[in-house]
């Protein structure tokens, strides 16, 4: 990512359209299936300081969440207790 | 559960079907049900009821559909119908409330430039999963379906019964207020926010 650096000179410091920008970004993000997304993302990121920070901010948060906060370890005995459960039941 | 029973598995796809596609989500299951109640017991009972009533309903799950976000669903409504009617500690914030208060899809997107990704890297797990948790009920359950689950705007849409245009501006509310905390912690951490400088 830090490729994307080069040229940051270039980038307007301005976004011309924050709200419609963000969401886009944030579409592109969580996966959304947009036609040529990874075109649309490249040249907004060269573009535009503001997309570029916020995509990188929301990138690095999505992240650190899924690192972060998914490793609850499921109890033990849990799974065994399911089981015997629909065992009483079929 | 009120779809129609449209077929009937036999016993041996029955079990096929639990055994393969519903028993392997059971991690994210009780991480879901665990930060919905903050209860390693409460999260037992709720991914259990889940279990039960998926193996129970069987017949309307449809084979090659997406079963984890059916036992996020089925999880969801076990939480909201059973669960949080018999909760000795009713939420600070009540669904309804929230339901009604924020539903509006007039969002607010605006700059947050003041906390940096290098702030992030240094926080540890408790102080990121400490900020999900501070989120009422809501907002911190689309951050799980999204950021934790990868599920997409479609299946969140599906999970909450809401319409796509209601997830995307929840979500962009959540991801702010989740900010918002973790503003505060990196300022507690000696970083420098632009509201310092
Ligand atoms: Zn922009």
């Amino acid at each position: 990512m830090e490729n994307n650096l080069e040229g940051s000179g270039e980038r307007k410091l301005q976004c011309s359209d924050v709200s419609k920008c963000f969401q886009l970004l944030e579409s592109i993000l969580d996966g959304a299936n947009i036609p040529d997304s990874q075109e649309i993302l490249k040249s907004k990121l060269a573009k535009c300081q503001p997309c570029f920070e916020h995509y990188h901010l929301e990138q690095a948060i999505k992240e650190v969440l899924k690192n972060k906060c998914t490793k609850h370890e499921v109890p033990s005995e849990l799974v065994a207790n399911i089981r015997q459960k629909i065992e009483e039941i079929k | 559960m009120s779809e129609v029973q449209r077929k009937k598995y036999t016993e041996q796809e029955k079990n096929r079907i639990f055994d393969e596609e519903f028993m392997p989500h059971i991690d994210s299951m009780y991480n879901f049900g665990y930060r919905l109640t903050f209860d390693e017991d409460d999260a037992k009972d709720l991914v259990q009821d889940t279990y039960l009533k998926a193996y129970r309903f069987i017949n309307s799950f449809e084979q090659g559909t997406n079963a984890k976000a059916w036992l996020f669903r089925i999880l969801k409504n076990s939480f909201i119908n059973d669960y949080r009617k018999k909760s000795k500690q009713p939420a600070k914030v009540d669904y309804q409330e929230v339901e009604t208060y924020y539903n509006s899809e007039d969002v607010d997107y605006k700059m947050t430039s003041d906390l940096r990704v290098d702030s992030l890297k240094d926080m540890l797990g408790d102080e990121i999963s400490n900020a999900l948790n501070s989120l009422a009920v809501d907002f911190r359950t689309v951050i799980i379906l999204c950021d934790l689950e990868g599920f997409t705007y479609e299946e969140m849409a599906k999970i909450l019964d809401i319409p796509i245009g209601t997830v995307r501006s929840r979500l962009h509310r959540a991801r702010n207020l989740l900010k918002d905390k973790l503003r505060s912690y990196a300022q507690n951490m000696g970083y420098k926010t632009d509201e310092e400088e």
